[in-house]
Formats: C-alpha cells, structure tokens, sequence
C-alpha cells in the first residue's frame, strides 16, 4: 500500500461512522476531564482505557487521542477562570490567563486560548502528515539494540525534563521496569515473582497501572480538597473579539505552534515544558511593549498555541519508537498496545492507514474544539466547582471495574491500590511517575529487544555500543550518557569556571 | 519511601537466585533491581557520600537550563510539597467530626477503597457499590438525595458492564446473591441480566 493510498484509506476510516462518533465524544469528555484540576487526561484516558475494550482498534485509539486534543484545552478553561490549571500543561495559561479575567476579559481569553490552541492544533495535524513519509524511513533504520536504548533514551529525558535527582528518576524508571518482570518470562515460559498465585502468572497489567498510578493517585491527593475549585469569578468579555484577537498576533500564534510541535517531537517532553518555553519566549521576544503577568493576551496565546501542536508532535515518538512524552502519551501507547496495534515499523508499513486515520482525526478534533470551545465558554465554570466528594467514589467504582475488565483478575483490582498508593508517595517524595509508568509500559518491550541483542552479538554488550558496526546504538548511548550527566558535568564546569 | 524501594529490589534480586531461573528469566530482573537498590542506597547516604558522588545524588538538573540547584541537606527524601492553595489546607466536614472522630480523609478514601475492592471481592460489585457509595458519601454529609442518585448511578454502571461485558459483577467468592438479582429487578427477565460464567 502507497503513502497516498494509506492516506485515502485513513481518511475513510476517520470519517466513518462510528469513528467520528466517537471522536466527538472523546473530544467532548477530553474537554470536560481537562477542565477539572487534578483530573486531567491521564486520570479521564486512564479510566476510559479498559472501557475500550470492546471498541475497533482504530477507534478506540482516536477516542483516546480526542480525549488527550479535548483536555489540552479543556485545561485551559479552569486556568483562566480559577488561576487552579486543569492539566499542568496550562500551568503557563494562568499567568496572563487568569489576570485577564479578573481584567473583566475572561470571554477573550478563553476564545484566545480556543482560537490559538485549535488553529496551531490543526497547522500542526497537517505538518505531521506531511512528515510522516520521512518518519518512515528512520523508523525503518531501526533495530533490536536500538529500540532497548531507545527505551532507556526516553526513561533518561524524562528523568531530566521532570526537574528533580537524576538518581531518583532513574530509580523510578528501573522500578517500572522491575515491576513489568512479574509474570511469565517473555523468552521462556517460566513465571517470575508470582509466588505460587496463579493470578500473577499474566503479569500486572500495565492499564491496571496506569489506572492506579493517574487515577487512584491523583483521587487520593483530592480527598483533602472540598471542591474541585472554588471561585465565583464573573465572566466577562467577548468572544468575537477575543478569537479576532489570535489573528493580530499571527508570528506569536506560528512562533507558539513550532515550539509546541518541536518540543512535543522530543522524547520524554511533554506539554508542560513546551508550553513555558512558548511563554517563555514570547515574554523574552516581546518584553519592550509587553505586560507579562498583568493580563496580556500574547501570554495566552503562546502557552495555548503551543499546547494542542505538542500532542501532534509527541505523536511521533509514540508511534515511532514507542516511547511516550508524557503521562498522556504513556496511556494513549497503552491504548495502542492493548489493541494489538505496534508502535514502530508496522504502524509506518502495513498499518499505516491507521495511522493517517489518527492523525485526520486529530485535524477534525480541532475544528470540534474551536465549534464546540466557542459555544461552551458562557458556562465553562460550572464544570470546576464539583465537589470532590461526589467524584471520588465514582472514579474508585470506574476505576475498580475498568481494572476487572481488562483480565477479569483480581490481582489487577488489588494492583490499582497498591500502585496509586506507591504513585501518591512517589509524588510526595518527587519521584517521577512518568518514568515508573513508561518502564512499566516499555519493560517488555525493552526486555525482548536487550535479549535479541545479546543473541544477535552472541551475548557481548559491546553491541549497545560499537561505533563501527551500531553506529546508530552508539549514537544513542551516547545520547543517553549526555542527557543523564551533561547537565551535571556543565553545571560543574561552569561553577569551576567561576570560582576561577 | 526507601526501605520499600530497597526491600523490593533486594527481593527481586534474591528470588531468582533461590528459585533458580533460567538466565533469560533472570538477567533482566536482577539488572534492573540492581539500578533501584544502587540508586536507592545512594539517595539514603547521600549526607555521607564525598563531593563529586553527593552533588550528582542529590542536585536538581534540567536539561532546559544548565543551572544547577542543590537540594537542600537531609531534604531529598523527605520533602514535601507545599499546599499549591488554600483550597488543599481544607478539613471537611464529617459525620465522624460529628461525634468527636477524625479521620484522615486521604485514609479515609483508602481504607475505604480497600473495604469496597474486599466486598466486590467477597460478595459481587453490583451489591457492594451502592453500599460504598453511600457510605462514602454520607460520611461526608453530602445531601442524602444525592447520596442515593449517585449510588444509583453507580449501581447502574456496574450493571452496564455486567450486561454488556457479560462480566461477574452479581458474583462474590463468598457469597453468591445473583440468584437475588430477578427478584430485584422485577420485571427484568433473568436471561437478560448477564452474569459470567
């Protein structure tokens, strides 16, 4: 099958009912979950994941993918009405965001992040179409070795990009990568870690820990909160004037987009750093006719013009290479995994109508956004004043039987306590849980990949790191040295270089 | 946090030397616990290791910036985020508060979350649910009214995935009350009430 062929195919697929039914739907709920702090996609992609089940591959994965393009704005809803963000993603909406509203401009602002996310969201889907024949060819270059350093590749950046210890976000990823060694081994039938419990012999599921690690987690960290938000902000302003708005701008809204797409390409990054570098940005590029921090709209525009073009762009690792930028993407590849659907070679070959189908179906979730984003902001504050109460036990009987669902097992119930107990202490104590979910997720795939290797070299390690046979692994092993210990060598060098 | 992470990678190294797994079982497991046990032990001695090893343990980096912040002594493992918002330092009301009882609403959630996965476990999610719905939510003194539409609704979504996913939800490893289920539902004829195998 051609490139245009696949595309023609997927354009089908993402226009047939009932994929575009549940497009919407996800792009909708994606909205709703985004807009309530603390919940966020990974928690709504989470508990939505084994209710996929039943669902066709592809739509399944466009629901997930609606849901994820759905809460990057809706994240932006209850940053500028309430300055409390609804993913961290629009942690950078707020500084401009909620000042604006509390300027009587809140209508401005919400079309300025509807208009800005949307129109960056949808420049961004046709770019990556537009990409992905090359994206082809370097997937294809891909081997056994290379897909294992990868894996630590991803692991590494995440450990870097979440601020913290190295040693900790290491530690967190190799614990992912423990834990995904319960069950029976990949290369040979024998059950590892089960104790004697049959119900451990398939391993715990990785949606199961998901589920616990966003969901359980995160419902633990809100049982001490009375309602989701509390604000009785009036919203002003005007709509018209605030998408006109987007179009005055139009480098800080093309700017923004190529630094979201850009970052989001970059493994282990997610929305949250390319939405501050935007804003970053756009406040160091402008700060002569600029009021950063007192309600300017071009602190809007940026965090909300990079945010939907980052999930196009972390796409591409996900799809790639399967490794996930964030703990959205960490989902949406369990998602993709769960449907028998590979990330890697088969989703750029044989596969490659789904492909395009998802990336068409991110394209027509932002023409949603700006329809139904547009419409909805007159009653946009409803959503964030829930009280907690009412949530958390719904999501605790969501979550228990979404978890049963997946093996009919028990032991994946008991798995969602236990690891959101872990995920909640691993916040507290500034783990990363990003990369526990990601060695979770990847640990077989890593583990399949380290062993292929070894059979490959006749099990000498220099495989991961001769530059004259695998210049491509050296590469990455280099990589991952620089990642993991460049900044701490700079850092020092330049401290040195101080004192001198 | 570390004694757990240094008790599970001890285990995980050990149990496959005692159960004696092949290599290709083993290698992989073994390696990786070797990574948390590493990190773990360095992140607990971190006070006491020398210069170059404690700034690479416990400095904060960001491939963003090359500035580099240390953690503060003794602070790596036990610090805390502060509350982002007043909205955190809330205390709800409770029935318990009522009576003169605190609970913990973290271990409220918890505790009772476990109770509800034991129950659903013993006797069968779609009787279970409506009972921890309401209690949860009574515990909290949310209005009754919507105490009992909450626990409907979330009868109903069990139900739904007993239906449709033909999943055992009426059946506990104890006690078994779907044979209760038809009277329940009257009107609701017993084929059509799913129920796994």
């Amino acid at each position: 099958m051609t490139a245009v062929e696949a595309f023609f195919e997927g354009l089908s697929i993402a226009l047939s009912w009932p994929t575009v039914g549940w497009l919407a739907v996800g792009m909708m709920l994606g909205i709703v979950l985004g807009a309530l702090p603390g919940i966020g996609s990974p928690v709504g992609m989470a508990i939505v994941l084994p209710l996929t089940l039943p669902l066709d591959s592809t739509a399944a994965i466009i629901l997930l993918a609606a849901i994820y393009s759905g809460a990057m704005f809706g994240g932006s809803i209850a940053a500028i009405l309430l300055n409390a963000p609804g993913t961290e993603s629009a942690a950078a909406t707020t500084l401009d965001g909620y000042p604006m509203a509390q300027n009587g401009l809140a209508k401005n602002a919400l079309a300025i992040a509807t208009t800005a996310s949307a129109l960056n969201g949808f420049a961004a889907a046709i770019l990556l179409i537009i990409l992905s024949p090359i994206l082809i060819e370097v997937v294809l270059a891909f081997g056994s070795p290379e897909y294992f350093l990868l894996a630590i590749l991803g692991i590494s950046l995440i450990t870097i990009v979440t601020q913290g210890s190295i040693v900790k976000g290491i530690v967190a990823g190799a614990l992912g990568f423990m834990i995904s060694t319960i069950g029976t081994a990949i290369l040979s039938p024998r059950p590892r870690f089960t104790f004697g419990q049959f119900g451990l012999y398939n391993g715990i599921d990785f949606v199961a820990a998901l589920i616990g690690m966003f969901a359980f987690a995160e419902m633990m960290k809100l049982a001490t909160q009375k309602q989701i938000s509390q604000s009785d902000l009036d919203i002003g302003g005007s709509v018209r004037e605030g998408a006109k708005t987007v179009f005055k701008y139009p480098m800080t809204t093309l700017k923004s987009g190529l630094i979201g797409m850009g970052i989001g390409m970059i493994p282990g990054s997610g929305a949250t750093t390319s939405t501050f570098v935007a804003y970053a940005e756009e406040a160091r590029s402008s700060a002569k006719d600029g009021k950063f921090g007192d309600g300017d709209p071009r602190g809007v525009i940026a965090p909300e013009g990079a945010n939907n073009p980052t999930v196009s762009g972390s796409l591409i690792p996900t799809l790639s290479f399967g490794i996930p930028g964030s703990g959205s993407t960490a989902v949406l590849l369990g998602g993709i995994l769960m449907h028998g659907l590979q990330p890697g070679p088969v989703l750029f070959g044989e596969q490659l109508h789904i492909t395009y189908a998802l990336f068409i179906s991110l394209f027509l979730s932002n023409v949603l956004i700006i329809l139904v984003g547009l419409t909805v902001i007159p009653y946009a504050s409803r959503i964030t004043e829930i009280d907690t109460t009412l949530i958390i036990p719904m999501v605790v009987v969501l979550s228990f039987a979404g978890a049963y669902t997946l093996n009919q097992n028990w032991w994946d119930v008991g798995a969602v306590i236990v690891l959101g107990i872990l995920g909640f202490y691993m916040v507290r104590y500034n783990y990363s849980v990003i990369a526990f979910v990601l060695g979770i997720v990847l640990g077989p795939i890593a583990e399949e990949n380290f062993f292929r290797s070894l059979q490959i070299s006749g099990g000498e390690y220099t495989i991961f790191v001769d530059p004259v046979n695998q210049p491509l692994s050296f590469l990455l092993s280099f990589a991952i040295f620089a990642v993991l210990f460049g900044p701490f060598l700079k850092g020092r060098a330049q401290r040195l270089l101080d004192r001198a | 946090m570390l004694v757990v992470l240094l008790g599970l990678s001890v285990l995980f190294m050990v149990e496959p030397v005692v159960e004696d797994y092949p290599d290709d079982a083993r290698v992989f497991p073994q390696l990786t616990a070797a990574v948390v046990f590493i990190g773990s032990v360095l992140l607990l001695l971190r006070n006491y290791l020398p210069e170059p090893l404690h700034m690479f343990v416990a400095e904060s980096v960001s491939i963003a910036s090359t500035d580099t912040s240390e953690i503060a002594e003794g602070e790596a493992e036990f610090e805390e985020p502060e509350p982002a918002d007043e909205n955190e330092e809330y205390t709800k009301e409770t029935l318990g508060s009522q009576y003169g009882y605190e609970v913990n609403e973290t271990a409220f959630m918890v505790v009772t979350a476990i109770l509800y996965f034991v129950g659903g476990w013993a006797a069968g999610f779609l009787f279970v649910t409506p009972i921890y719905i309401l209690g949860y939510t009574l515990w909290f003194r949310v209005n009754p009214v919507i105490s009992v539409v909450l626990a409907v609704l979330g009868t109903v979504i069990i139900y739904l995935f007993m239906t449709y996913l033909v999943l055992p939800f009426d059946q506990g490893h104890i006690f078994d009350f779907s044979p209760f289920l038809p009277l329940l539902l009257d009107g609701v004829s017993a084929p059509i009430i799913g129920g796994g195998p």
